[in-house]
């Protein structure tokens, strides 16, 4: 019989009540500090080589800074959202959880959905592709690689509002909804630096 | 053992203490918001210095990245020591390998 | 504290599947040893061809191709599968005990980092069975020789298998982080640990940073071999050198990963052989962080003759001199350790005592190399073989020996062989002297490395390089004589006392050995430095126990990890081979395990206090 199903509303962070749950949480700011190195990397790459087009196109040609802004407000509105499902798990309010987990699933699909459509136009119109320049590959290489964390965590944070649904919220479920909101704020926090990096200092060029 | 959901005996239930809401996550919202339409606009507004631009748009960026690491992610709260250590250093790595970048490959 | 999960039945695994499922941090780290041996034994066949190749001059035992290969995956072998899985072996196994821990933080990771570790070895070592060509560029890899002129599947086995094997490495050094900081028994402060803890933790921080930037310049090579990147390739305006940087932002961290494990062992070994406590625990504490913190600022030493310019040079020529003075201050205060201490000259204590000299002499040729103007002689030139092979072996082997005969008893019940274990140590010391201190020379004389052969009527070549040959022949047979201890006490009755050594400071010999299943019956209470050390001066025969006697939670074994790691094989396979179902096959059984993993729930199962005070718990 599993005792951990929480009576009243008693317990103040539930993600924390655990060593488990105190140990995955650490786990994580360990995870995202190897993160940061990853990014860091390519963000080294990229900015060292957006100077070689190889006779391709530049940032500032293609680039298009209201579909950029469009994304930034999807992807930043979804990092609020996941802090309100916080603010309600520790309401012990399971439905708020879901219905804000939700929201920020929706608008992480608007974000994805925009930037697959950028890299099909790049490369219908520019011939723009990884071969073709070493700009391009580190352009796609390094938002790519941010568009598949995105992705994973959109997969992730789906599967998650299943389980909450199934096994409530409880000391075992709580520290995976923080993590995952954890993560889901790191997302945020990279495409602040690519929209910088990338797309507007691509831009000013 | 002690069993995980009992109330503790007697009233000593503890109220969501320093709950204080959503409103410093609002905030961090807004100052996000405000920041990011502020580095569009350096690029979209003719006449300012390249120079210029780049630098405010790095403050913008940093800046941001720090009301979100703090409040969103809670680096700022109570028994955040080591992930705030974790994120120190991996700031001090990466900031030496893209500075040592950025200066070889575009200054020499 | 509260743990989270219901009353779960414990899974029974037996023989091989109890191996291949295991979750508990004992049997990793004994699967790590064993395997890292495997590859070290593998590793050190590499070698032996490669100096039975330079014996002679003009010799024929292999060809150009075949020796690139044999330096390429000596290197690789060496230092990815080799060394630091055996200190992973036993940082799994000790760590916890010596902390007054169950386990690690997170079991099922420990069990992944390992089978993902062992996949990643096999397909590094795939060519010797495909014969489809071997990695060929040097460890080192560097582009463009490791991207364009390297066709053919030969370099991918080293950026797929290498990037497989180091999520293994990364998820370990993860869990060690998170399990020492979490995870102290009560008493424990940061500056009670034990030193082998602090060298580890530092160590694992390393490896967090620093196997992260392989993984991305290895991602970098995989693009730019498989899919047309442009990178490192210069007809499109990629930058070569980017690939030096990246690969010495981790390579740099990594020598410091290997070494600093072998000073915590050192720092373990040398009190206990003392009767002494370890001089200056504090200094060594804030030596190996400085350490740890400057390994990041120095890795463009690797590069001095690249072009960085002058100033860049003596940046780092500086920072890379700073990082010998704690280094010394940590010998200094093992010499003091000694000094007035009663001594006892066990193999173990042989190792870690000869590892002072024999590390000094590389640390002291690494400064010579620091200097950037003299490095413009010494580059590219068996000098710098002779000076990394003096700190691995003289450092981090003998560090990983000391520990083997150290904590054998501990971790199967017998101790090993004492007097094979001191032939043991002088072969090996007069071998690795004989093959790498003539190296010297024949660096300054201008003998390069990397050359599969070299011309007759050198001045002293054809000598030196025999000589060097000769003992390399000398360390293959004390190898091979640690092989012969470990098989024959294994064969011994299982009757070594908790605290063989009976000197032991530290929580792991307060025990028996081996352990139970669940080390402590009752998590220990930590009351100072050298916890055990403590009990017995007070004249207690075991730990004070900070809890009383009641249900042991422990986790279940999971046979995912196993699955998920042949998962990724396939797919870097598949990407290898251009093979698209292999690719979304393999990442499919990857994807589905994490999702049955997430969610479904597995609470484990307990120990109850009646088989816990019969002992009649196995190990």
């Amino acid at each position: 019989m599993s005792h951990a199903h929480v009576e009243g509303n008693t317990i103040d962070h539930l993600e924390r009540a655990t060593l488990e749950g105190k140990n995955k949480i650490l786990g994580f700011w360990i995870f995202l500090g190897a993160e940061m190195v990853i990014f860091g990397t390519l963000f080294a790459a990229h900015i060292g080589l957006r100077g070689e087009l190889n006779g391709g196109v530049s940032g500032a040609e293609i680039f298009s800074l209201p579909i950029v802004a469009i994304m930034t407000a999807l992807l930043l509105t979804s990092s609020m959202t996941s802090v309100m499902a916080i603010q309600a798990m520790h309401r012990h309010e399971l439905k708020g959880v879901a219905l804000w987990l939700g929201i920020t699933v929706l608008l992480a699909l608007g974000f994805l959905g925009l930037e697959i459509y950028e890299f099909v136009h790049y490369v219908h119109e520019y011939e723009f592709n990884i071969q073709q320049s070493p700009f391009s590959t580190t352009f796609y290489v390094l938002v790519g690689c941010h568009g598949t964390h995105v992705a994973i965590g959109i997969v992730w944070i789906s599967l998650l509002i299943g389980q909450l649904f199934k096994k409530g919220l409880t000391v075992v479920t709580a520290p995976k909804v923080y993590v995952a909101s954890l993560y889901w704020h790191f997302i945020d926090v990279v495409w602040v630096f690519i929209f910088t990096v990338v797309y507007l200092m691509g831009k000013v060029g | 053992m002690a069993h995980v959901g009992q109330a503790p005996a007697g009233d000593q239930v503890k109220r969501s203490k320093g709950h204080e809401g959503p409103r410093n996550h609002l905030i961090t919202f807004a100052i996000s918001i405000i920041l990011t339409i502020l580095a569009f606009a350096a690029v979209s507004i003719p006449g300012i210095s390249k120079g210029f631009v780049y630098s405010l748009l790095v403050l913008m960026a940093i800046l941001q990245v720090i009301v979100q690491l703090g409040f969103w992610m809670h680096l700022k709260d109570r028994g955040h020591f080591w992930p705030t250590l974790a994120i120190i250093f991996g700031a001090l790595v990466v900031v030496y390998a893209v500075a040592s970048a950025v200066f070889w490959i575009w200054f020499v | 504290m509260a743990h989270a999960h219901a009353h779960g039945h414990k899974k029974r695994y037996t023989g091989i599947m109890d191996w291949i499922t295991t979750v508990d941090h004992k049997k990793i780290g004994i699967l790590y040893l064993f395997a890292g041996l495997l590859f070290f034994a593998i590793g050190g066949l590499e070698a032996l061809f490669i100096r039975l190749q330079l014996a002679y001059p003009m010799n024929e035992v292999v060809s150009a191709q075949r020796f690139n290969e044999l330096i390429t995956m000596h290197g690789t072998t060496m230092l990815f599968l080799a060394a630091l899985p055996i200190l992973y072996g036993f940082f799994n196994y000790i760590i916890p005990l010596q902390i007054g821990a169950r386990d690690v933080a997170f079991p099922f990771l420990n069990s992944l980092g390992f089978w993902t570790f062992f996949f990643g070895g096999i397909l590094l070592n795939l060519g010797f069975i495909t014969g489809d060509g071997l990695p060929d560029s040097g460890w080192t890899a560097y582009a463009p020789l490791a991207t364009e002129y390297s066709p053919g599947t030969g370099m991918d086995l080293y950026s797929i298998g290498l990037q497989l094997s180091g999520i293994g490495t990364l998820l370990g050094g993860l869990n060690f982080v998170v399990t020492i900081v979490n995870m102290r028994a009560p008493g424990m402060t940061m500056m009670r640990m034990p030193l082998f803890v602090w060298t580890a933790f530092i160590t694992s921080i390393l490896i967090v940073f620093a196997f992260s930037a392989l993984a991305v310049g290895l991602l970098m090579i995989s693009f730019d071999r498989l899919f047309g990147g442009n990178f490192f390739n210069t007809a499109a305006g990629g930058n070569e050198i980017l690939w030096q940087h990246i690969f010495w932002i981790f390579g740099h961290p990594e020598v410091y990963i290997l070494v600093l494990p072998a000073f915590g062992i050192l720092s373990e070994v040398i009190p206990t052989f003392s009767r002494k406590r370890l001089f200056g625990y504090t200094s060594m504490v804030f030596a190996t962080s400085i350490i740890g913190f400057l390994g990041f600022m120095v890795w463009a030493h690797h590069m001095f003759t690249v072009g960085m310019g002058a100033v860049a040079n003596t940046m780092f020529a500086v920072a890379t001199m700073l990082i010998a003075v704690p280094t010394g201050i940590k010998i200094f205060n093992w010499i003091f350790t000694m000094w007035k201490g009663q001594v006892r000259f066990t193999t173990a204590n042989l190792f870690a005592i000869g590892f002072i000299p024999s590390f000094t002499v590389g640390g002291v040729t690494g400064v010579m190399l620091a200097m950037a103007a003299s490095d413009y002689v010494f580059h590219d030139t068996y000098f710098v073989v002779a000076h990394f092979h003096y700190v691995i072996v003289g450092g981090t082997v003998h560090g990983i020996f000391a520990a083997l005969f150290y904590w054998f008893p501990k971790m199967f019940g017998r101790t090993l062989n004492e007097t094979l274990g001191k032939i043991t140590f002088w072969l090996l010391l007069i071998g690795f002297n004989l093959t790498f201190f003539i190296q010297h020379w024949l660096g300054v004389v201008g003998m390069p490395r990397r050359v599969y052969t070299y011309l007759d009527g050198q001045p002293g070549w054809n000598e030196m390089n025999f000589v060097s040959t000769i003992g390399a022949i000398l360390m293959g047979v004390a190898v091979l004589l640690v092989v012969i201890n470990i098989v024959i006490t294994l064969m011994k009755p299982k009757n070594a006392p908790a605290d063989p050594w009976e000197d032991g400071r530290t929580m792991e010999w307060a025990i028996s050995s081996p352990p139970p299943e669940y080390n402590f019956k009752q998590t220990p209470l930590v009351r100072g430095l050298d916890a055990w050390w403590v009990e017995k001066r007070a004249g207690n025969k075991e730990m004070t126990p900070a809890e009383p006697v009641g249900p042991i939670h422990m986790p279940n074994g999971s046979i995912l990890p196993f699955i998920m790691s042949i998962g990724l094989f396939i797919a870097g396979i598949g990407f290898m081979y251009d093979t698209l179902w292999a690719i979304i096959g393999g990442l499919a059984v990857l994807v589905i395990c994490m999702i049955l993993r997430s969610l479904i729930d597995d609470p484990g199962y307990h120990i109850e206090p009646e088989e816990i005070e019969g002992k009649g718990v196995k190990a």
